[in-house]
């Protein structure tokens, strides 16, 4: 039974983790968008969502640059 | 709701949910053929029932008691981690960074680890329930988990997405039985970039309605985020091309 809840656990836990940068990078985006939201003006929380698309699409590139010369190094 | 729109609400949650039922299936099958099917049909109605009390109890207390905003933000973190996830690994796949999954290589060891533990004719098969169970469950779970994600937005939607995930259950099921073999020609890394960046865009999308954002048209916006996503994938997608144009095909075999 430990062993089916073991594998409940990682399974849940890695449907939202599969690389540790872009999980943090992802819930850094969202806490800069509340942030902004919450502490700016009208304009800037009702165009918050457009902030957060920006630093996500952002964040999907660089993280996968990342990895593309991470495995070219490993190649070379 | 009529049955188009039930249909077009449905279908997020159908694709993504068939890609899991097409793993659940390769493990079953090869249950069901190396050692009987009595024990994978009562391991995987055992996980099903499960499930069913999972998404009972989650979704409805998730629809009906956390205040709406505060359910948008967290559904939409949630369906981002999950959506880039699935949207990351299919890059990488296309790429030849990461290998393809390979049901027809699962299905394979599978059997072979199956055939290895025997059977003995007199008692019931519990290795085969287990298998069966498990592996109905760990894949469900991400069923229960879309099915949560595409329904929390109201009763509506989480019918909608209970229909296409159950619809999704029963065509891949059938397909499986039908066929007795597992399902290779379902084009799983295309379903899964598809559906990841459906999670990213419903992701976005959510969370910035939880924190009071406005968007243009209000789910007519679903489109334009989709398609920044895929606009951002296919630029990723050339750009590992050029920095490993034959490299990502050795990194492949590698992994």
């Amino acid at each position: 039974m430990s062993s089916v809840l073991r594998g409940i656990w990682d399974n849940t836990y890695g449907l939202l983790v599969d690389d540790g940068q872009l999980a943090i990078g992802a819930i850094a985006s969202l806490a800069i968008t509340w942030f902004v939201a919450q502490s700016g003006t009208d304009q800037l929380r009702e165009n918050a969502g457009w902030l957060l698309l920006a630093l996500v699409v952002a964040l999907v590139i660089a993280n996968l640059y990342r990895a593309g010369r991470n495995a070219r190094r490993r190649v070379s | 709701m009529d049955l188009v729109n039930l249909a077009i609400a449905a279908t997020p949650a159908f694709i993504a949910s068939a890609v899991e039922f097409v793993e659940a299936t390769t493990i079953v099958l090869a249950v069901g053929i190396t050692r009987g099917w009595r024990a994978p049909l009562v391991g995987s109605a055992l996980a099903a029932l499960t499930l069913a009390v999972i998404v009972a109890t989650l979704g409805v207390a998730l629809v009906t008691v956390v205040p709406e905003h505060l359910l948008l933000g967290l559904v939409g973190t949630l369906l981002l981690l999950f959506g880039l996830r699935w949207l990351r690994k299919a890059v990488l796949r296309f790429a030849g960074i990461v290998a393809l999954h390979d049901e027809d290589e699962i299905y394979r060891r599978e059997v072979a680890d199956l055939r290895a533990q025997g059977l003995k004719k007199t008692e019931f098969d519990w290795v085969g329930t287990i298998v069966a169970y498990k592996a109905v469950l760990l894949e469900g779970i991400e069923v229960a988990f879309i099915v949560i994600a595409f329904g929390a937005k109201g009763v509506a939607a989480m019918n909608a997405a209970i229909v296409g995930a159950i619809a999704a259950g029963v065509i891949v099921t059938a397909l499986a039985a039908a066929l007795r073999q597992p399902l290779t020609a379902v084009p799983e890394n295309w379903m899964k970039f598809g559906v990841g960046a459906m999670l990213s865009a419903f992701g976005v999308f959510w969370f910035g309605e939880g924190i009071g954002a406005e968007w243009p048209g209000d789910a007519a916006s679903i489109p334009i985020i989709l398609a920044a996503f895929l606009a951002a994938s296919w630029l990723a997608a050339r750009m590992l091309r050029g920095l490993l144009p034959e490299g990502a095909r050795v990194e492949a075999r590698n992994v």
